[in-house]
């Protein structure tokens, strides 16, 4: 029996752009959009469970060591959080105008905005490593010793040595940095995903692959950008502006 | 690298710690240990529930027994006898009567478990505490001050209640007979509380003890299998003799000492130390002390760490004292003890007594 | 059903071979670079099954270890270790990812009237990391392996000098091969069913697989958080789960049981989803209350995810967790009591077939009721308490696990085998591993029930003298079930190179499966069908074809 294989191709709309072709096991271009759009939300839907768990576990332990977490938040610098937000939603803005540009063919516009997106990432993760210098400066997360591990005879954690005290007469003051410092850089490490992904369809865009009849990836890309922000909206107050 | 299946660490020697205890009785329908205390309901209800269970098996055998001979297909083209997809009444009675069913058991199981969880005034002013660790288990009782190691002793028809604290890993207080068990965890305090009965007859002339299994139910490691303990069931009387607490007087002969010494030494010290120099998670006390010309003991050198720093060393009583009550202090300079911790044993748990029945014991084993 | 597509009519001569999704394309790469679901689905047949031989020899050493009470084989901690690696590997690497993995991968998209299914790529992609995830857990076992229990429980899996980190990480990649399993079948069924195809005409295992698929993907990501957060403990001690740091042992078991009890639907649903479809073809029968067993898949998987409590009944839980757990778990037995009446009721009056898949279905029915019941013994919250952690529980999860999903995966290799390979099995031999695993399988297990209930703990290396007849009998019956299991394995392999040529419709099944060429080609279908009759519906079996076939 032969292959019917009569591909689905979806013509470029100018000369900058390529051609699409339909992958071989979809009938129609729209079939194959919302497949892949199906799909990403359904992965989206998992990305969300696993910062659940986490979101879980700070709760937990803020309802058990509520004056730890009041006291933890003040360490932070909130003006740095918020910068860091307006910085992710100022991106999430661009990126939503770069999917924009892509849909209607403009190569240019959306190489601009994505550009833009991924120099927001870049700002958010300086913010970050401004404060996380300070973190451990402060003894509050110290980077160097941070897999030394734990002297159960001294009760000292290799990590926290808080010699400015300010954790002092509340109690196990680590774990507010501790679970602050696996949300915020698992959240930062899904910014530097992000970026990548978004540099990615880059070059995707620069060859001319992504345009009206086709902008998928753009697409989905933004979907994931978007949660990256959401999580973000849900960490900083949380974190930042408890006290 | 590979070592998985090495034959380190070796396991105790000696017989198991549940030796010469007698297996309970089985109940009638053979399924459970005789019940020694008053959770009947437990009981009640597994019965109830495994006779449903062994209902619905008949049934359900029984239709697909006679289907596979009475609707066999024959021919190759044997059609269906019928084409039913759908039948509401039996549709609806095998969704209500199991539901009943169901929330029967469940109203039963929810009551029974109430009973379980709430603690009587009665147990709360018997309250014993028993802390596990790994491996074993020590029993502090509520009007005496000393503890007893891998056994406990509970009056019979008294409701007792045992306060639950681990000092290192999960662990399970479980005794198969009392038809309780609750969870040890670190960080946290449980309790559970039954009422003990008899539930053999007396025979011969002795106190009337009557010993239980207790065993740990909840993976906590390498001997979690040993970590064991016995629930001697005894009168009044008897109890208040503290037979727990019958460690040898300051002039019972030195054989005493020894033996009671070697008593200890299998409830709170084999899990870790051997007697034949074999390794284990801590030194071995073969070799600890020697006989000289004289037949007086002597202790040998080894090389300790103190502070970081290695040094030599007389092994003496006072240096086996401190190792006791403060195992860091000197460590054995040798991998892997060097790197493995040892439980602290306090003077409330093991007393200056105890501690000389050990150096006793180590000394007997001088060659 | 049938489709306007005419059922492969053969052209070409008996000897000459046609064209198949097996022979298309040769050559390492044409496998290690598939995008064909079938390759796929026989690659993950291959990794699983070896993985369930290797669980299954970590079995056979603890049964062995077991015939003496003081343990006849290893020390301690080589038994510990032994039995968490049969826990591990089997429930990871094998009950977990088999059924969907491979006969989900195999037949979903035929069933549904596909080419493939939606993505294709994240299918090869799920493939790679479930083998990355074993590779994984190979080398944890060279580096020492582990011994906290397939469950890992805090504290004891923080303090311990073993290998946790790197078996934490096979199961997070494992989780992933789950999780883009799971959405992709989700995506397929939603986007690439066939004109004709509405969801009350999908076959029931496409339910079950849909039903699991959302488990895997809402689930797992609860697994995979869990296992990174142990590994985040033992590598920068944040505490969460050390009691010494401030932490809570407990907060790690209703993390972990948040996914493992939808976990045990996500093995159990594909087992529930071929029994389904074996005991409507092999009665020639239409499934008695279609709607019912399908909206009951989707009922036990939302249900699944608020009964993680019945695991924890002895930890100390409040008044109120114990009431709402066991009030859902007695809750959750309904739905699937009404499958297991409705498959019986599929049966009755039927034109049963006694050939080896339906045998195995049979076994799964007998063994699935005694396993199921037995969960409902484990509800009641005083009876829990006594039996929590003793063999009961461990006969109760062997005979829904091992001898109801096992078996299932069993009498769908047997009923799919002929479509997959165009080869046919030794059906005598098949009927006779079917009773040994049977009678073996009974014998290892039902005496745990005896033993645990008489108060005899799991994961003990050595016991109580008075429990060790019930131990014989249950190893000499492991040693059986082995027998029977390698007997398996040597006659499925075996039709590979010497197995009568299969026939085109080798059941007489109407699904859309059972409309493509045997083996299928490499795009499944010649034309697209369109679907015009019922599910189930035996009259448009070509009897003229399966006639021709039979003589």
């Amino acid at each position: 029996m032969s292959h019917d294989h009569h591909s689905v191709v979806v013509p470029a709309p100018g000369p900058e752009f390529v051609p699409h072709e339909v992958a071989h096991h979809f009938n129609t271009p729209v079939q194959e959009f919302q497949s892949g759009k199906l799909g990403f939300w359904l992965f989206l839907a998992t990305e969300i469970l696993l910062f659940g768990g986490l979101f879980a576990a700070y709760f937990y332990y803020h309802e058990m060591y509520p004056e730890t977490f009041v006291q933890g938040g003040k360490q932070l610098d909130w003006k740095l959080g918020a910068l860091n937000t307006s910085v992710l939603l100022l991106s999430s803005w661009t990126m939503a105008m770069g999917v924009r540009s892509a849909q209607t063919s403009q190569k240019k516009k959306t190489l601009m905005f994505l550009g833009l997106t991924v120099l927001g990432a870049a700002i958010f993760m300086v913010i970050k490593y401004i404060e996380y210098s300070a973190k451990n400066e402060h003894g509050l997360i110290e980077f160097a010793h941070l897999f030394d591990g734990y002297n159960e005879a001294t009760g000292q954690l290799s990590w926290f040595t808080d010699h400015d005290g300010v954790m002092a007469g509340v109690p196990h003051g680590h774990m507010f940095f501790a679970i602050y410092l696996t949300m915020t850089a698992i959240h930062g490490l899904h910014v530097v995903i992000g970026a990548g992904l978004i540099i990615w369809v880059m070059f995707g865009t620069a060859k001319g692959r992504f345009h009206a009849g086709y902008f998928m990836p753009v697409d989905l890309v933004g979907l994931y950008w978007h949660l990256v922000d959401l999580i973000w909206i849900f960490l900083f107050p949380l974190l930042y502006l408890v006290p | 690298m590979i070592n998985f299946l090495t034959q380190e660490p070796q396991n105790p020697q000696e017989p198991p710690p549940w030796d010469g205890v007698a297996p309970p009785e089985i109940d009638t329908w053979g399924q459970l240990p005789k019940l020694a205390s008053d959770f009947h309901d437990v009981d009640g209800l597994f019965y109830f529930t495994y006779a449903v269970c062994i209902f619905f098996f008949v049934l359900i055998v029984g239709v697909l027994a006679y289907s596979m001979v009475a609707h066999r297909r024959k021919t190759w083209d044997q059609p269906a006898l019928s084409n039913f997809t759908h039948n509401t009444p039996l549709e609806v009675i095998w969704t209500v009567i199991p539901l009943i069913i169901v929330m029967i058991m469940f109203a039963w199981g929810f009551k029974g478990s109430l009973d379980m969880t709430t603690t009587p005034q009665a147990a709360k002013t018997n309250t014993y505490k028993a802390t596990a660790k790994q491996w074993n288990w020590t029993f502090t009782y509520p009007n005496h001050p000393t503890p007893s190691f891998g056994e406990v002793y509970v009056v019979a028809d008294k409701p007792v209640q045992f306060y639950l604290e681990s000092t290192d890993v999960l662990h399970a207080f479980y005794v198969p007979q009392m038809r309780v068990k609750r969870d040890v965890i670190p960080g946290r305090f449980q309790s559970v509380w039954f009422t003990p009965h008899f539930t053999r007859e007396h025979t011969g002339d002795g106190p009337r003890i009557e010993t239980m299994h207790l065993f740990c139910a909840e993976y906590c490691g390498q001997d979690h299998s040993r970590m064991y303990a016995k629930v001697h069931v005894v009168e009044q009387d008897y109890f208040d003799t503290a037979p727990w607490d019958q460690w040898p007087a300051d002039d019972a002969p030195l054989e005493d000492l020894v033996k009671a010494g070697e008593g200890l030494y299998k409830q709170q010290c084999i899990s870790c130390h051997s007697v034949d120099g074999s390794p284990g998670t801590g030194p071995s006390w073969k070799g600890l002390f020697t006989k000289d010309a004289n037949g007086e003991y002597v202790g040998r050198q080894r090389e300790v760490l103190v502070g970081g720093a290695p040094q030599t060393i007389t092994v003496d009583d006072a240096y086996i004292t401190e190792s006791i009550y403060d195992p860091e202090a000197k460590k054995v300079a040798e991998e892997p003890y060097v790197r493995n911790a040892m439980s602290v044993f306090k003077p409330d748990t093991i007393d200056e007594r105890r501690v000389k029945g050990l150096i006793a014991f180590m000394k007997s084993l001088a060659d | 059903m049938t489709t306007q597509t005419p059922v492969i009519d053969a052209p070409t001569t008996p000897q000459a071979p046609r064209e198949d999704y097996l022979n298309c394309s040769k050559g390492f790469m044409s496998w290690a670079g598939t995008l064909d679901h079938k390759r796929i689905g026989l690659m993950y047949l291959v990794g699983v099954g070896i993985a369930f031989l290797c669980g299954g020899l970590f079995a056979l050493l603890v049964r062995l270890h077991l015939w003496e009470p003081e343990g006849m084989l290893f020390s301690n901690v080589d038994y510990n270790k032994i039995f968490t690696l049969h826990g591990a590997f089997m429930v990871f690497l094998f009950v977990i990812p088999a059924i969907p993995g491979s006969i989900g991968n195999m037949v979903l998209p035929l069933m549904v009237g596909a080419k493939d299914v939606a993505l294709p790529r994240l299918n090869l992609l799920s493939f790679y990391l479930w083998l990355s995830g074993a590779v994984l857990a190979t080398l944890a076992i060279i580096m020492g392996g582990f011994d906290t229990g397939w469950t890992f429980y805090a504290p004891y899996s923080i303090y311990t000098d073993q290998a946790v980190v790197t078996i934490g990480l096979a199961i997070f990649i494992l989780g992933f091969s789950s999780i883009f399993t799971g959405l992709n079948f989700i995506v397929t069924v939603h986007k690439l069913r066939a004109p004709g195809m509405t969801w009350f005409r999908l076959p029931l295992f496409v339910w079950a697989l849909y039903a699991t698929s959302i488990l895997q993907v809402l689930a797992t990501p609860v697994l995979g958080i869990t296992v990174l957060l142990v590994a985040f403990e033992r590598l920068y001690n944040i505490g969460i789960f050390d009691p010494r740091l401030g932490g809570d042992p407990v907060l790690f078991e209703h993390f972990f049981w948040f996914y493992s009890h939808p976990a045990v639907y996500i093995m159990v649903l594909p087992a529930f989803g071929i029994v389904s479809e074996l005991v409507s073809v092999h009665s020639r029968k239409p499934l008695f209350g279609y709607k019912l067993i399908a909206f009951s898949s989707l009922a036990i998987a939302i249900i699944s995810f608020l009964v993680w409590g019945h695991h924890m009944f002895t930890s100390g839980q409040s008044t109120y967790a114990m009431f709402a757990f066991s009030f859902l778990t007695f809750f959750v037995a309904i739905p699937t009591a009404i499958k297991e009446f409705s498959w019986v009721a599929t049966v009755w009056k039927g034109s049963v077939a006694l050939n080896s898949p339906m045998l195995y279905t049979l076994a799964f029915l007998v063994i699935f009721a005694i396993g199921g019941l037995t969960g409902v013994i484990l509800g009641a919250l005083n009876v829990d308490l006594h039996l929590h952690d003793t063999y009961f529980v461990v006969a109760h999860f062997h005979y829904v696990m091992m001898g109801s999903i096992a078996l299932a995966f069993f009498a769908g290799l047997h009923h799919w085998w002929p479509k997959m390979f165009g080869k046919m099995y030794n059906e005598a031999l098949a009927k006779v591993a079917c009773l040994i695993i049977f009678v073996g399988f009974n014998l290892t297990f039902l005496p745990q029930f005896i033993m645990g209930s008489r108060g005899m703990p799991r994961r003990y290396a050595s016991y109580v003298p008075e429990y060790a007849p019930y131990h014989q009998a249950s190893t000499i019956g492991a040693l059986i079930l082995g027998a029977g299991v390698a007997l398996m394995v040597f006659y499925l392999v075996s039709s590979l190179f010497t197995g009568k040529k299969a026939k085109e419709n080798q059941w007489g099944g109407v699904t859309l499966d059972w409309h493509t060429a045997t083996p299928p080609v490499h795009l499944n279908f010649d034309e697209e069908p369109k679907v015009i009759h019922e599910v189930y519906d035996y009259s448009t079996l070509d009897m003229e074809s399966l006639q021709r076939d039979a003589t």
